[in-house]
């Protein structure tokens, strides 16, 4: 009985020692921490006095033709961040007559193209011109998350049609600048 | 008997020889014999509830903070049945900050790390917790601490909560996935194992 007791604690002496092997007096837990961030794009508001290029009178009105002195301060998105690689996109519309609305007579024009800028975002400014049959540089792509100004401009004003053109009275020509930041894949 | 006596006396005479030497004859004589046995120090933390802690999307996608860290609500991780079998362990906490995988360097106004406070607690007096301080580009993003000395072996479930999910300046988060890790170690206290 005494000596079954003996093997029996051999045993037992042999089985903690393989369990002592395998564990010690530290144990360590790990467990991985994650979550994702998607790709966002904002762009921001408009600083200033409005959403809106007010150029005033268009014509010289000794002459009945576009002025040439046609100008407006920009206007300053800010706010506008993409937190990934991204693209800006400017689309314009010419300035148009909203009240005279049928062909104009000849000699008479009654739209107005420009060039539309958008900078600050991208190296090369993405630019729109109206009066143009494709716009290759009205997108550009930045490689990289940014958050910053974009500057919105325009000018380069011409008579549709050709300058030698009139534009017809109407009490507002309207167009649409639209900036669009869109994140790249 | 008598036979038994003797193999006993063979097995334990190196080991109390003193003992066998003070029986005397007679028709009953007695043996003892010391069974000896060790158990080591030993600490088992249990298996982590969640393998992985999924905050899912961290960014706020509108309002005032569009862009920025949103509101995420604390997590809990339990390490059930965890234990230590002597007095003076103590728990260990090293936290590392959710960074994104993106190598690009960081865009000014942009952060791409999550920091956060990791606090394991249920285990000695006072909670052990480790806070994240990595820097918008994601460098130095691990931080440890020990908590006190649980002075009693124990046996217990450990909570680890994770908190306080802040980016570094509270800037734009870069758009990528982001992971982070946490470490829990259980074992003796620096001097205070016995």
């Amino acid at each position: 009985m005494t000596h079954s007791l003996i093997l029996a604690a051999g045993a037992f002496v042999a089985l903690t020692a393989g369990s002592a092997a395998a564990q010690s007096a530290t144990d360590t837990k790990s467990f991985a921490v994650v979550g994702n961030v998607p790709a966002l794009c904002s762009g921001g508001t408009i600083v200033g006095t409005g959403s809106t290029f007010d150029l005033g009178v268009l014509i010289d009105t000794t002459t009945g033709l576009l002025r040439t002195d046609l100008a407006a301060p920009p206007k300053v998105l800010t706010g506008s961040f993409c937190s990934s690689r991204s693209t800006i996109t400017v689309n314009a519309t010419p300035m148009a007559a909203q009240n005279f609305t049928a062909a104009p007579p000849a000699g008479f024009s009654r739209t107005v193209d420009y060039t539309a800028t958008a900078s600050g975002w991208t190296a090369t400014a993405a630019t729109f011109a109206t009066g143009a049959g494709s716009n290759p540089g009205a997108i550009q792509t930045r490689p990289t998350a940014f958050s910053g100004d974009i500057n919105v401009s325009i000018g380069t004003f011409a008579t549709n049609g050709g300058s030698g053109l009139r534009l017809v009275s109407d009490t507002s020509y309207l167009g649409l600048v639209t900036v669009t930041l869109a994140v790249a894949n | 008997m008598k036979a038994l006596m003797i193999g006993i006396a063979a097995t334990a005479a190196a080991m109390v020889p003193g003992t066998a030497l003070a029986q005397a004859a007679g028709d009953t004589s007695t043996g003892q014999v010391i069974v000896n046995g060790n158990v080591a120090r030993l600490c088992i933390l249990g298996a982590p509830s969640r393998a992985t802690v999924d905050l899912g999307q961290m960014a706020a996608t509108s309002g005032t903070r569009v862009g920025r860290i949103a509101v995420l609500g604390d997590q809990s991780v339990t390490l059930p049945n965890s234990f230590c079998n002597f007095a003076g362990s103590a728990l260990t906490v090293q936290v590392t900050a959710l960074v994104s995988a993106d190598a690009s360097p960081v865009q000014p106004g942009f952060a791409k790390a999550v920091n956060y406070t990791a606090t394991a607690s249920n285990w000695a007096l006072s909670p052990t917790a480790a806070t994240s301080a990595a820097s918008a580009s994601g460098a130095t993003p691990t931080a440890t601490s020990t908590g006190v000395t649980q002075p009693a072996p124990k046996i217990a479930d450990v909570n680890v909560t994770l908190s306080g999910f802040t980016a570094p300046s509270d800037a734009l988060l870069t758009a990528g996935i982001y992971s982070g890790l946490v470490v829990v170690t259980l074992g003796p206290a620096v001097g205070g194992g016995s």
